[in-house]
């Protein structure tokens, strides 16, 4: 496997099984313990991209955190199946603030709407 | 003897004329109220004079008398339980004699003269004894056994000595001097105070003064015969953490000097001192404590003495064989006295007015603690720990005091005023302060308490240093900025503060902590870091390590009796269970 890309995922089966088809460690979790587990377990396998349906992200946002912390994961919330909750924004929102200390995303999202 | 005449008044101060006869540090009569004054400086027939009592209505042309003997301490039995002044004088009998103030000019002996004495001889007739041999004891107090010895200038053989009741000038031995001549011993003699009181050899001190204290004993250990400083702004609770250790220091005698503070604080010594009972003899700490007192309304002269009589009755009890502590408390307004006394003196002021002298007279106060071997024939030993307070103003060290006292001192326990402000006391800042003994001291610590001792005080200042980083990086960019591993330091580290190192002096059971139990609860605490950790490296969310319940447990640990020490391995239980359940919870 060293040679390929590993990839994780973690959320509502349905949603992730479409990963395993290009070779994905998934682990449907469901509860906020499944989805710390998960991410502890992909983590401890040192797999580097991790994707996470926005509803599981939601459950555990202590797990997210830490793993957002470690150098050599990176955790990518991803829509579920009802579409996006608006949780990826949120979050890019958070890190645009604290990179340049404004909200610079305010006025596209007015455009948006 | 020489008798002068006043030609000058100022304060405290006074010259006279036709002192001819007079010597250094001899100490005077003044006036037609026999004031009692030391000479300080001489020049031709011109004498400068600290006069010990209050000046007022004073004049030129009134006599001073030479006594031709420098200002000394009467040493004997009586001294445990009183409360003198800065001159020896006994308060407690002025009190009964003159009332609440000190009437000028009054005589009373240091040691009661009428109280009679149970002698019990050490020594033998025929027995050839001289300079700090005992000849004999008397129980002093219930826990005090007052060792009479041979004074300085006296040697010979024993021709009789005295059993059964005496009192303190009444002859209890006689010697037979080589050359043939006879010398009356009493149980009482003399000492000047300016002088330290000699010894046969001094020792590098390898045991700790244990204080019950957890972040003195367990972070910033005192040597039983170390000297120790003690400087924090006002309110930081200096006077706590003397008191404190002058209840609970497993030193045999304590010597307190209150010198130029509130009166109010030696009155809650008096109150409080009989009702406490040592953990030791379980008899009140009164028993074993002698008190100086010279409050801030008292004649500054007197200030500058108190500390040479304290420090000379704690060297009166060392060479006994004891171990002593000595807490004088301000240096700093001793130091003031000393300034005062320099400025009427016109002497040429040094940094912040002080005398030029301040340093050395400093080091002559702290050199004299220390352990030695004693004098005499037996080899025991005695040890004199001192602890001085400092209040610099405004809490800045900078200032001359504290910086020649640092200069001196091996141990530095820094109060801070933003830790008092925090309700953390005792409030010794445990970044700044020092203590140069804990490397001699680690051996003691690994035979008599345990040998991971060393290892978990180590363990504990690593994790307090840590912290301080990690304190800065979450100033600049927030605590999301730390890892969970970082996070549960800064946990750990927060109980170490708020469950070990703070500590309630006014708690029955927190206000003295044993060895074993400072052990126990630093064990408890780490170990809780070190399962945490396993935890956290097992996927373990860091909020569910931090709300483990038995924290509550660990944080009440400090009130745990020292009789009941059997409890902490129920708590070391119910973490090992509590973790374990996490990790198998955690999963992997």
């Amino acid at each position: 496997m060293a040679d390929k890309l590993r990839m994780g995922a973690v959320g509502e089966a349905d949603v992730i099984l479409a990963f395993k088809a290009i070779g994905a460690m998934t682990i449907p979790a469901v509860t906020a313990d499944e989805v710390t587990q998960a991410l502890h377990r992909l983590s401890r396998d040192k797999v580097p991209l991790i994707f996470i349906t926005e509803a599981a992200a939601r459950m555990a946002p202590e797990a997210i955190s830490r793993y957002e912390q470690t150098p050599d994961t990176a955790v990518i919330p991803i829509p579920g199946i009802g579409g996006s909750d608006g949780y990826g924004t949120q979050r890019v929102r958070e890190n645009v603030i604290k990179a340049i200390g404004a909200d610079i995303l305010i006025k596209q999202d007015r455009n948006e709407e | 003897m020489a008798q002068g005449k006043i030609i000058k008044v100022a304060g405290s101060l006074i010259v006279a004329e036709g002192m001819t006869d007079a010597r250094m540090y001899d100490v005077v009569r003044v006036s037609r109220h026999h004031l009692i004054g030391e000479i300080l400086e001489l020049r031709g027939d011109k004498a400068s004079i600290q006069v010990y009592e209050e000046t007022s209505g004073l004049g030129p042309g009134e006599p001073v008398e030479s006594t031709g003997a420098p200002l000394s301490l009467e040493l004997g039995p009586g001294l445990i339980e009183s409360i003198f002044d800065g001159i020896q004088r006994p308060l407690q009998r002025i009190y009964e004699q003159a009332g609440d103030r000190i009437t000028r000019g009054i005589e009373l002996p240091s040691l009661d003269r009428q109280k009679q004495w149970a002698f019990s001889p050490k020594a033998a007739v025929g027995d050839e004894v001289s300079h700090g041999d005992i000849i004999g004891t008397v129980q002093e107090s219930p826990v005090i056994e007052h060792r009479i010895m041979v004074p300085k200038g006296f040697a010979g053989t024993v021709k009789s000595i005295h059993r059964g009741l005496a009192k303190v000038e009444d002859t209890v031995c006689v010697l037979t001097a080589a050359d043939g001549k006879e010398q009356h011993l009493s149980m009482m003699q003399r000492w000047p105070v300016r002088q330290g009181r000699p010894y046969r050899e001094k020792l590098y001190p390898t045991s700790p003064m244990v204080t019950g204290q957890r972040v003195i004993d367990t972070l910033f250990p005192i040597a039983s015969g170390g000297v120790a400083a003690i400087p924090g702004p006002f309110g930081s609770g200096k006077t706590v953490v003397q008191h404190q250790l002058a209840k609970w220091a497993d030193a045999d005698i304590i010597v307190y000097v209150g010198c130029g503070e509130r009166g109010n604080e030696m009155t809650d010594v008096l109150k409080e001192f009989p009702e406490l009972h040592d953990p030791r003899t379980g008899e009140t700490l009164m028993k074993r404590t002698v008190l100086i007192a010279n409050t801030s309304d008292m004649p500054v002269a007197a200030r500058e003495a108190s500390i040479y009589t304290g420090i000379t009755i704690a060297e009166y009890y060392r060479d006994m064989g004891y171990s002593v502590a000595i807490m004088a408390d301000s240096t700093s307004r001793w130091a003031e006295a000393l300034r005062e006394m320099s400025g009427r003196l016109e002497e040429m002021p040094g940094e912040e007015g002080y005398p030029a002298y301040l340093s050395s007279r400093i080091a002559e106060f702290y050199e004299r603690a220390g352990l030695v071997q004693c004098l005499g024939s037996d080899d025991r030993r005695g040890a004199i720990t001192a602890i001085g307070a400092v209040s610099p103003p405004g809490g800045d060290i900078s200032e001359p005091v504290s910086q020649a006292t640092l200069r001196i001192v091996k141990v530095f326990w820094g109060l801070s005023a933003q830790l008092a402000y925090k309700r953390h006391f005792p409030a010794i800042d445990w970044l700044q302060s020092y203590s140069l003994y804990s490397d001699n001291l680690s051996e003691w610590f690994t035979d008599h308490v345990s040998p991971e001792w060393n290892e978990l005080r180590a363990k504990t200042m690593r994790i307090l240093q840590e912290e301080s980083e990690l304190e800065e990086i979450v100033r600049l960019v927030g605590t999301d900025a730390l890892g969970w591993r970082d996070r549960l330091t800064m946990e750990v580290a927060r109980s170490i503060r708020e469950d070990y190192l703070h500590q309630n002096a006014f708690d029955d059971v927190d206000t003295y902590t044993s060895l074993q139990k400072q052990l126990l609860m630093l064990r408890l605490i780490l170990d809780y870091g070190d399962k945490g950790q396993m935890a956290l490296d097992a996927g373990v969310n860091l909020s569910d390590v931090i709300n483990m319940p038995v924290r509550e447990r660990i944080g009440r640990a400090k009130y745990v009796p020292e009789d009941s020490l059997e409890n902490f391995d129920k708590i070391e239980t119910e973490l090992a269970d509590q973790a374990d359940a996490l990790i198998n919870r955690g999963g992997y």
